[in-house]
């Protein structure tokens, strides 16, 4: 990957989450925000999560062997394991080393 | 308050950013990036799942206009986080710019809980974030430069991040008040995952979120 690539790209993500953590101390620190914005923020980071894990899965060949199982099973454990615990990285390095061996020792 | 009790308060996220961290270097160093750029990263952008998607975008060479609206869309959430921090650093000196600066959603989470006294307030806020992402940076070095080194067969752990986004997901899924969102995105996630061109899939269908969001919000407020 080319250095200019990575620079500009890491320079454009700075700003673009700097822009998130200051823009409301820039413009909302004198008035309240409007309803709109506030049903915005409380509800669009559901459905950017939930998207992102679509996004994550969107290179799976789902008609090939072994048909996006590795994923599936991968995921319905962080399901399972973050509903029954609530313990985030307990969740994701469990179903992490799950897929990691299905991919690499059984579904190969 | 001693310096030994805000390291106790910080606890609870170094266990979660080394390991995290760890993984991120992982992936970079598997990407085939110098180590040093996850110190770049890890110092300057300072957002977790913000630099995971970073990663992936670089992965699949995205543009950099992508890669600045995907982290923006990602990262919006902070922008409450930041509304709701007005007033405590109100009365702080410039520094509180740091503080700004690294809101990220455990650090908030500490600040928001934490009960500290007012004219101690300033100083252990900056002490808690920079422990933080002290944290963060350590760990991403860590993983990126001992995934060049250890003989490790990592095949499969950018899975890692698909599983933080799960987790992501239920827990603002539980904290939410509408559930509607939550089966809007499942469908328009399907369809962008099968339907959509590759490479535009994430601005798509999360322009298309967004739309839906705004112009059904009577709909969708109505049927909590």
């Amino acid at each position: 990957m080319q250095d200019s690539y990575l620079i500009a790209g890491i320079a454009v993500a700075t700003i673009a989450t700097m822009l998130t953590r200051f823009t409301p101390f820039v413009f909302f620190a004198k008035r309240k925000p409007s309803p709109l914005i506030k049903y915005i923020e409380w509800n669009m980071p559901l459905m950017i999560m939930v998207i992102l894990v679509f996004y994550a899965l969107k290179d799976v060949k789902w008609e090939e062997y072994p048909f996006g199982l590795a994923e599936i099973i991968g995921v319905a454990i962080a399901v399972a394991v973050h509903i029954k615990w609530g313990n985030a990285l307990l969740s994701i390095i469990i179903s992490t080393i799950t897929y990691m061996f299905l991919i690499q020792k059984i579904f190969i | 308050m001693k310096f030994l009790s805000i390291f106790k308060l910080t606890i609870p996220v170094m266990m979660g950013y080394i390991p995290l961290g760890m993984a991120f270097g992982l992936l970079l160093s598997k990407m085939m990036i110098p180590w040093y750029y996850a110190f770049f990263m890890s110092t300057f952008i300072f957002a977790g799942s913000g630099q995971f998607l970073a990663l992936t975008l670089f992965a699949s060479q995205a543009t950099i206009l992508e890669i600045g609206i995907a982290t923006f869309l990602l990262n919006l959430r902070h922008t409450f986080y930041g509304l709701s921090m007005i007033s405590s650093f109100k009365d702080f000196s410039w520094k509180k710019n740091y503080l700004i600066f690294g809101l990220t959603d455990e650090t908030f989470a500490l600040l928001k809980t934490s009960n500290i006294e007012e004219k101690d307030r300033e100083k252990v806020y900056l002490i808690i974030t920079a422990l933080n992402q002290s944290y963060w940076i350590i760990g991403s070095v860590v993983g990126a430069i001992l995934g060049n080194i250890l003989p490790f067969n990592y095949k499969g752990i950018e899975f890692s991040l698909t599983a933080l986004f799960v987790v992501l997901s239920i827990e603002l899924y539980k904290k939410s008040k509408l559930h509607k969102p939550f089966l809007i995105a499942v469908v328009i996630g399907i369809v962008g995952m099968l339907g959509f061109p590759s490479d535009k899939m994430l601005i798509l269908s999360l322009s298309l979120a967004a739309a839906v969001l705004i112009l059904f919000r009577k709909n969708l407020e109505d049927a909590r």
